[in-house]
């Protein structure tokens, strides 16, 4: 069961999903590059200009670990990464768990994403806006302040850490992606968790991603918010086993 | 006049103030929310910065609304995330939306608040007014973004000239910086008449980025001008660049080919310090790169030991081409594969004219968007 945090923060965003499965399930947790605690030193703005590129490590992961019959949890956009990856490569994936997907969040013609581009915008602005305020508390994470664990109080934010430069990248292109047309690519039995009242992924949304995903299941969620793995976390995990043993 | 107060009337005074003053007219705004954001409190600060009535607020929106669309998002991928994560949240920058459509830059911190089984409950939050603070910032982003337009513009127009032209000959350059957002390597190029009928062609790379690259490769630049019209050999050329590195305290560990072309002989004389090998087009022949002539980056400590020089001759119809590290390097694959496609590429557009050739050969091998600097130069005697 491999989970895939979303824009924004790292694999701690499962922290209270993945243990309910941990006695069935290999875990596998990771964090997308650039973030967390990847090897910033690997992103190439090549390779990670598109969705796929995160699809690949995603296969690539299933590779070096032998992994067949995964169960892929993606939130928010890595939602649409394990669609890409399913596509690509059917045969890995017994299940899609998809939490607040979006294939696309522009608003388009005929199809309502619930941003502008100006929003869009903002968004990147708001990093910029948040940076300097990072740097400052990132510092003491990175020079390692082990004999001093107190010291851990002081450090804020540090599940959101990134290098600033790769997280406007990602931003970018997560928010400017368009994956509509990959669902109708993909075979995999998934299920769309939707929550009631999502302000990034609204219920539209996640019905078109049902509705285009043949096959899929939906299951709209009572809680508020884009990150029901935080805000809701036993609705989550039941849905999800629900859907795993039903 | 000032009027001296005793500390102990300032004790009667603040004693005086009931939890509810404090709390209404703190000098930060104050809000409280329900665990799904929905406003449950807010405090007259809050009302007198926004512009907002409270009876418009509790109970019916949520602090997100009062977000714009970039910083809702912000909201939901970080700020809430953080929030649900660490029990707080600190210093977050996010602009409010005010009642007349207004933007306040604020400064937000928030805890989550747990009730006595320990079940989270309650959201608290402040917000500090960083209109000027957000302003500065706003000048130290613009600061940097400036410098590293003007490295790219300093960069961009050190590379633009006429290029050598004439019979016999055709020359063609391609130089694109990486993304713009990145800062300007100092990869470089140059090609400028030594004499009638013999050409020089330059290609190097600087280690470094920024406005101190540009600068630094204009200077090398020019020295490998000047230097090359005394008429100097490739290697010695190379020399007398480590000589004016050490002297200037500039430019150690740059890479440079530097070759001599005679366009009646169709002789080329060239001298590499530690810069990707050129490659040879030439007639009947598979592409293929040259090692000959090779020697260490400049100003690497190796005092003035000689440098390796060689000379070829080419024959006609055949193309050089000098390149930097930009149009081979790629994170995660090797360099020899990257090679590889580059002499794959040259195989298929043997014959063009290299001012096709050229632009078409880095744009399959260094497609945007770049992390590095592309420099390519390419020359066909005809």
């Amino acid at each position: 069961m491999m989970f895939a945090h979303g824009f924004g923060c790292d694999q701690n965003m499962w922290r209270y999903v993945w243990p309910a499965f941990a006695d069935t399930y290999r875990i596998v947790l990771f964090d997308h590059v650039g973030l967390g605690g990847s090897d910033v030193g690997a992103y190439d703005r090549r390779k990670y200009d598109r969705l796929d590129g995160y699809a690949e490590d995603v296969l690539e992961i299933c590779h070096e670990l032998g992994l067949d019959d995964v169960v892929f949890v993606g939130h928010s956009v890595s939602a649409m990464i394990g669609v890409l990856a399913a596509a690509k490569e059917p045969e890995r994936f017994g299940a899609l768990i998809l939490v607040g997907p979006s294939p696309r969040y522009v608003d388009d013609e005929g199809y309502r994403g619930g941003f502008s581009r100006e929003d869009i915008e903002g968004l990147l602005d708001s990093m910029d806006s948040n940076y300097l305020g990072w740097s400052a508390t990132i510092a003491p994470v990175i020079m390692g302040t082990p004999d001093r664990p107190e010291l851990g109080d002081e450090l804020t934010n540090t599940f959101c850490r990134a290098d600033p430069d790769i997280a406007r990248h990602f931003a970018e292109v997560t928010f400017l992606s368009d994956n509509r047309a990959d669902l109708a690519r993909v075979r995999t039995p998934a299920l769309v968790l939707q929550c009631a009242n999502d302000a990034i992924a609204p219920v539209s949304v996640g019905e078109y991603v049902h509705r285009h995903l043949r096959g899929s299941e939906l299951v709209m969620l009572d809680a508020v918010g884009h990150c029901p793995n935080l805000s809701a976390p036993e609705q989550t995990v039941a849905a999800i086993k629900r859907y795993l043993e039903g | 006049m000032s009027v001296e107060r005793s500390p102990a009337s300032v004790t009667t005074d603040l004693s005086e103030a009931t939890a509810e003053e404090l709390f209404e007219d703190a000098p930060c705004a104050y809000l409280a929310t329900d665990l799904d954001g929905l406003l449950i409190r807010v405090n007259r600060t809050f009302e007198n910065w926004t512009g907002y009535r409270r009876e418009d607020l509790i109970g019916k929106r949520r602090f997100s609304e009062l977000l714009g669309g970039g910083g809702r998002i912000y909201h939901e991928t970080h700020y809430a995330p953080l929030l649900m994560m660490q029990g707080s949240v600190r210093e977050i920058a996010l602009e409010i939306r005010r009642a007349d459509g207004s933007l306040l830059p604020a400064l937000v911190n928030s805890v989550l608040r747990h009730d006595s089984s320990g079940q989270p409950r309650v959201i608290r939050t402040t917000i500090f007014d960083a209109t000027d603070r957000r302003r500065y910032e706003r000048e130290l982003l613009a600061a940097r973004e400036r410098e590293h337009e003007i490295a790219h513009r300093l960069q961009r127009s050190m590379l633009t000239g006429a290029l050598p032209s004439g019979e016999g000959f055709e020359l063609a350059v391609y130089y694109e910086s990486a993304e713009e957002m990145l800062e300007a390597g100092g990869d470089w190029y140059d090609a400028f008449w030594l004499s009638e009928r013999t050409v020089a062609l330059v290609c190097g790379d600087i280690v470094g980025r920024g406005l101190e690259a540009a600068a630094t490769m204009g200077q090398l630049r020019s020295a490998v001008r000047a230097l090359a019209s005394t008429g100097l050999e490739p290697a010695a050329l190379l020399n007398a660049m480590d000589g004016y590195c050490r002297r200037h305290r500039i430019g150690a560990t740059t890479t440079l080919i530097y070759a001599v072309l005679d366009l009646d002989e169709r002789r080329l004389s060239f001298a590499c310090a530690g810069h990707p090998p050129l490659a040879l087009v030439a007639p009947d022949r598979d592409p293929r790169f040259v090692w000959d002539g090779r020697s260490w980056p400049l100003d690497v400590g190796f005092g003035e030991r000689e440098r390796a020089q060689a000379t070829w001759s080419l024959p006609a119809g055949s193309t050089v081409l000098l390149y930097t590290d930009g149009l081979v390097e790629r994170r995660r694959e090797t360099l020899e594969d990257r090679m590889g496609l580059l002499l794959e590429q040259l195989a298929a557009h043997r014959g063009e004219p290299v001012s096709r050739s050229v632009p078409a050969m880095a744009a399959a091998l260094a497609p945007p968007p770049r992390d590095d600097d592309v420099c390519v130069l390419g020359l066909t005697l005809r």
